[in-house]
This record gives C-alpha cells, sequence and structure tokens, in this order.
C-alpha cells in the first residue's frame, strides 16, 4: 500500500452541508480510490449509516438539524463502529477534545489539501483496524484459553462430565463422548458392570444439542416382558388388565431428547422386533392404541456382554445390533485405569466425608497401596461402597488400612486379583422378592460385586444404570402392581427384624449392590444401611 | 486578495495562490464545478447570515458564519474565514451581529468577484482560466 491509498477501498461518508466541500471531499476521495458518498444532514448520515455501513466518516461539526457531536453521540448508541475524522472551520483544541472525546478517531481543520485529508484518514483507519485486529486476536486467544481449560478440564484431574479420572484410557472415552455427542448417531456402550455406563450415556446427553430436552433411562434387565413394550411405548387405558388410565411411555418422554436403554441384551426378542421398528422410523403405537406417534429420539444402549456374541447366540436381533451399534463406545475396568482408582478414592471420600460431617482428608499410603493392589471386578461402583464403608464407620484424618473392610483389605497379602469373567450371565430369580438365602449368595454385598448378576424379577418401571457421582436421570413412575394385595393367610409371618434383614439384603441385591440406590428403593440413608449390614456381619446373621 | 504570476503549460497566468493550489488538485471540469458550487454556497451562507441578523438569532447566524469560514478557506480567502471566525463567537447584541454582517458582506463580495474571475479566467486570452 502507498502512503495515500485507502485501506481496502473503504467505504467513507461525508458528512457535509456545504455543497462546495461536500463536492470537494468527494472529487479528493474517490480519486484516492475510496467508495465515497455524502450526506447533507445529520438525520440523512445516520441513515447512511444504517443502509450502507461506511467504514469512516467525514463529519462536518456544524448541521444544519443538530450538532456534530451530537450525531457522534448518537451514533455511538446505535452501535455505529465507523472510524469518524471530524472536520471543521474552527481550529478550538476544546472542540478537538470534545470529538475525540465523543468518539472520533482525529480531527482535521479547513481548508485542507487532498494529501493532508488523505493522510489524516488514512491513519485513522489503520489505527481502527489495528485496534480490530488487536480485538479479534484477543478473542481468539480468550477463546483459546477457554479451550484449553476445557481441555485441561476434560483431560486432567477433574474429569469430565461427572467423570472421574485421568487415565488414557479414560480420556480416550471423553474424546469419543465429545466427538460424537453432536450428532445423532446411536451409541453402544459397553463395559463391566460398574464402570459407568450410565454416566457415559448422560455425558453423551447433557454434551448434545438435546441437552436442554429429557434424559430417559430404560433397564431393559429389571422390567418383567410383559411390561416392557407398555414401559417403552406407553398404553391407553383398558390395554391390559390393571392398565386403569392412559400412560405415557419412555419413547414419548424422550422427544427431542435421548432414551439409554440400559441391558439391551436383556431384552426378549419379541420386544427386539418393536423396537427396531422404532428404531427405523421412530414412530410407536402405544399398547392398546390403534394411532402411531412420531418422535425423535436419540437411542443410547448399553450392555455388560458383548453385542455380537449375543448376536451369534441368537439372543439379540442383527438387524437390531447394526441399528444400534453405530458408534461403540467400551468403558474401561477400574483395574485399567491405573492412578484413576486414587483419584476416585479421594473424591468419594471428599464427598462422602462432607456428607457425613466427618474429618477423613485422605488416605494413608498404605491404605492407597491396598486400593490400587486390588482388582476392583465391581470396579467404581464398588469402591465407591468401600469408601462409604470406611466413611459411616470411622472417623479420623486419614483412612488407614485397618478401616478398610475385606476383601480390599486382603489385597496387599497375595497377588493381584485377576480380573471378573468378562461377561457374566444373568440370572432370573424365580420368586418376585428374593430370599434371605438368595441375598446372601452375592458374595459381601457390601465390598464385591457379585460374579452372577440378579436380575430383579419383581416390576421396577426405571432402574438407572449404576450411577457413581451423577445425579438419578428421569425416572418413569412405577407400573402399578399390588403385591401387597396377597390375602393375610398367603403372607409368612416372621420377626420384624429378620423381615427388615431380608429387605435390606434383597434390595442390596436387586440393585446389584449399589447400597446408595437400595437405601433409595427402601427411603433410608445410605449410612443406614451400611450400619445394618456391618451389624447383621458382626452378629454373624450375613456371611463375612 | 493578492494575486500570483505563474507559469502553466508554456502560458502566463495570473491565479490566487489558493486558486491556484486548488486548480492544481483537480481536472479543469472539477475544479469549475468546485467553484461553481462554491459561489452558490458563499451566497446562501451570506443570505443566512443576513436574515439570522435580522431576526437576531446568534445560533443561526454561529452556524452559517462557521460555514462561511470554511468555504473561504477553501481558497485561500484568509480575511473573510478570520472574520466568519470572528463572528462566530458569541453574540449579545443585535447591533453586533448587523455590524459583523456588514463586514462579512463586503469579504464576502470580495471573494464571490475572484471566484467569478477564476471561474473565466482574468485576462482576454483566459490565460489564467481553469486548465
Amino acid at each position: 500500500m502507498s502512503d495515500t491509498a485507502p485501506p481496502q477501498a473503504a467505504r467513507i461518508l461525508i458528512v457535509e452541508d456545504l455543497a462546495s466541500q461536500a463536492e470537494l471531499a468527494r472529487i479528493f476521495l474517490a480519486g484516492l480510490g475510496y467508495q465515497v458518498r455524502i450526506a447533507a444532514t445529520a438525520g440523512a448520515a445516520l441513515d447512511e449509516v444504517e443502509s450502507w455501513q461506511p467504514d469512516g466518516l467525514l463529519l462536518d461539526i456544524e448541521l444544519p438539524d443538530f450538532n456534530g457531536l451530537e450525531l457522534l453521540n448518537k451514533l455511538h448508541a446505535q452501535g455505529c463502529d465507523a472510524v469518524v475524522v471530524v472536520v471543521t472551520a474552527s481550529a478550538s483544541m476544546e472542540l478537538a477534545k470534545q470529538a475525540i472525546r465523543a468518539g472520533a478517531e482525529d480531527f482535521v481543520v479547513k481548508p485542507y489539501n487532498k494529501d493532508r485529508l488523505s493522510l489524516t484518514l488514512r491513519n485513522a483507519l489503520e489505527r481502527r483496524a489495528l485496534e480490530r485486529q488487536t480485538q479479534v486476536m484477543e478473542s481468539q486467544l480468550n477463546d483459546t484459553q477457554t479451550r484449553l481449560q476445557q481441555a485441561e478440564a476434560r483431560l486432567g484431574r477433574a474429569g469430565f462430565a461427572s467423570f472421574v479420572g485421568a487415565s488414557e484410557k479414560m480420556r480416550a472415552v471423553y474424546e469419543i463422548i465429545q466427538g460424537v455427542a453432536p450428532s445423532k448417531a446411536s451409541v453402544f456402550i459397553t463395559g463391566e458392570s460398574g464402570t459407568g455406563k450410565e454416566l457415559a450415556a448422560e455425558a453423551l446427553h447433557k454434551s448434545s444439542p438435546r441437552a436442554a430436552k429429557k434424559f430417559i433411562a430404560l433397564n431393559c434387565g429389571a422390567i418383567p416382558r410383559d411390561l416392557l413394550e407398555s414401559e417403552v411405548f406407553g398404553h391407553v387405558k383398558g390395554a391390559f388388565t390393571g392398565a386403569t388410565s392412559d400412560r405415557v411411555g419412555a419413547a414419548k418422554l424422550a422427544d427431542g431428547g435421548t432414551l439409554f436403554l440400559d441391558e439391551i441384551g436383556e431384552m426378549p426378542l419379541e420386544m427386539q422386533v418393536k423396537l427396531l421398528r422404532f428404531v427405523q422410523t421412530g414412530t410407536f403405537s402405544p399398547v392398546g392404541a390403534s394411532r402411531t406417534e412420531k418422535v425423535d429420539v436419540r437411542f443410547v444402549c448399553a450392555t455388560n456382554r458383548d453385542p455380537l456374541l449375543e448376536v451369534q447366540a441368537g439372543r439379540f436381533r442383527e438387524d437390531l445390533y447394526y441399528r444400534l451399534y453405530v458408534v461403540p463406545l467400551e468403558l474401561p475396568p477400574l483395574r485399567e485405569r491405573g492412578d484413576d482408582i486414587l483419584r476416585i478414592a479421594r473424591h468419594f471420600l471428599g464427598q462422602f466425608s462432607k456428607e457425613e460431617h466427618k474429618r477423613f482428608r485422605g488416605f494413608s499410603p498404605e491404605a492407597e497401596r491396598l486400593l490400587m493392589e486390588y482388582a476392583w471386578p465391581g470396579n467404581v461402583r464398588q469402591l465407591q461402597n468401600v469408601v462409604r464403608n470406611v466413611i459411616v464407620l470411622h472417623d479420623s484424618d486419614l483412612v488407614t488400612p485397618a478401616m478398610i473392610p475385606p476383601p480390599v483389605s486382603r489385597a496387599g497379602a497375595g497377588p493381584r486379583l485377576a480380573a471378573p469373567p468378562r461377561v457374566p450371565e444373568p440370572v432370573r430369580p424365580p420368586a418376585p422378592a428374593q430370599s434371605p438365602e438368595s441375598a446372601e449368595s452375592v458374595e459381601s454385598a457390601l465390598e464385591i460385586a457379585p460374579s452372577v448378576q440378579v436380575v430383579p424379577a419383581a416390576p421396577e418401571a426405571v432402574i438407572a444404570a449404576p450411577s457413581y457421582d451423577a445425579p438419578p436421570p428421569e425416572r418413569l413412575p412405577p407400573t402399578p402392581v399390588a403385591p401387597w394385595s396377597m390375602p393375610a393367610e398367603e403372607i409368612e409371618i416372621i420377626p420384624l427384624a429378620e423381615m427388615e434383614r431380608r429387605l435390606v439384603m434383597a434390595a442390596i441385591a436387586r440393585t446389584g449392590n449399589d447400597i446408595p440406590r437400595a437405601a433409595a428403593l427402601l427411603e433410608i440413608n445410605p449410612s443406614t444401611v451400611y450400619r445394618k449390614v456391618n451389624a447383621w456381619r458382626q452378629e454373624g446373621l450375613i456371611p463375612q | 486578495m493578492n494575486s500570483l504570476q505563474m507559469q502553466c503549460d508554456g502560458a502566463d497566468m495570473v491565479l490566487p495562490p489558493p486558486f491556484a493550489e486548488l486548480a492544481a488538485e483537480l481536472s479543469p471540469e472539477d475544479y469549475r464545478h468546485v467553484l461553481g458550487l462554491l459561489r452558490a454556497d458563499v451566497s446562501r451562507l451570506m443570505n443566512d447570515i443576513a436574515q439570522a441578523a435580522r431576526a437576531d438569532d446568534a445560533t443561526a447566524f454561529r452556524r452559517a458564519a462557521h460555514g462561511l469560514a470554511g468555504a473561504a478557506g477553501t481558497v485561500g480567502a484568509e480575511d473573510l474565514a478570520k472574520a466568519s471566525r470572528e463572528a462566530m463567537a458569541p453574540a449579545d447584541t443585535s447591533a453586533w451581529l448587523v455590524g459583523a454582517t456588514a463586514r462579512l458582506r463586503a469579504l464576502a463580495a470580495d471573494l464571490l468577484d475572484d471566484i467569478a474571475q477564476a471561474e473565466v479566467g482574468t485576462g482576454p486570452d483566459g490565460a489564467h482560466a481553469p486548465r
């Protein structure tokens, strides 16, 4: 650019009521390559600024309708960021100061020649361009810093969404969630029990454009097969015995949001056909209804089985598998997450200490070694239960090995436990409520995940998947059932304390050893569950 | 206004210096066009000044005087520009406005003569007419 060349053929509005002065400036500026328009009044100038959006104004102070300084204020008020050079016949310094204070970039006194005008205007435009460039760069810098902070939060100690952990494997999980969240693609989450599959589903939902809509979680394994269709699609009054009113299903509730189908491998084949149609078309019919409804739902599924093996075994439809298995997301077991074990343990220690009003500040090095050496077959949920157990039963500054319950406390005695079988097979108990024996058959309900996952037979409308530090998702109200309407003579009368023990252990077993969820079902505090179970164990009423 | 003898295109022509500068920066068509507009502006402004003085409207007087100062400065009419700037000072009495108007009118008449002269040329050969 030469000394007098205009910056990128800028648009200049000359605001001048004297035709000779306006024309002279126009000739000068047009000859220099500027695009030029003239406004003879302040009102006309406001209109031109609005419609033409000039880069600069050459503004005479004295205008017929109102003062040029007033015009400057009005332009500023309406967000005009054009550079303004004030032109006047009065060389008053006070006027110049007023003009600069009002937002003018520079000031030129008549008479001026072409070079003077050109230099003043060009300098003013370049200064403004530099200011804008600086603003853009500062904005980009701020944006970059924000993204860096977000990335650090995502990948660093803070974890991601409700996850805690910064191991390489979890970073990969966070990246996949971030990458796939904006799309509508179905996500198929796999991982052992307690690895946080529902947390991943919720993180997907919250990171997606659907975050403002509902996240509906449905545990396919927790719902009796004859009620599953109603839970998913809803029903109309009279559709079946007990359907005393219309009921909206999960599909409708999740319209615009995300439908999380946990334990999808537990879904009966006949229901899989109906789900396939729903996934393909987005339409469904409530049970007993003749109408169809269309919704916009994103599907997220989860299972702790190998879905392809399920397909090969004929337990999962291949066409449904390919419809849902668009983006696979595998959650690593806790034993493969290295220092995440301690990060998560410290996270729970802080959270539960606060809840229970305890003094704990951390783990002793020996206690940390125990935690690191244990295999955690129940994954994060098991770690959560162990930390909760410690906090409920003790109070100190540091968690010591003596406070840690077995079998974790025995971790240092021998070689690290091997990983549990990859795919636990679910077993359905025969009765709606579990017997004490079946509940007690769960290996040490507080410390270790069962080798066999017990799936409740009693109806439980929506049971969320394991969640170790996130608020519960939207839950459907339970389907009305009436087990309490049994005739009195058919109810076994036993001591109340034993009934309490049976009920508590059944709740623990039914929730897959998720103490907070068991406590929620029982509508008591988790601490109460820990205390009771610990007391029963000490009394020999339940196995160690 | 003092005149300046200068060489232009091999011919002598006499132009007041500011006029010459203006002529040097503009094409002949633009120069003539601007002079025409300038003449019209000065005439209108003088009318505005006179009307404002008669109406004892100091604000209108000051605004017109400001315009006249700028117009006069364009072609180096320093006396008129200076008088116009002085006339922009706050005036208390209509007598002051009338007096200022009389002075401006005389100076403006000189300028209008100069403009007319510049537009048509000073000599019979039109040597200092716009190129």
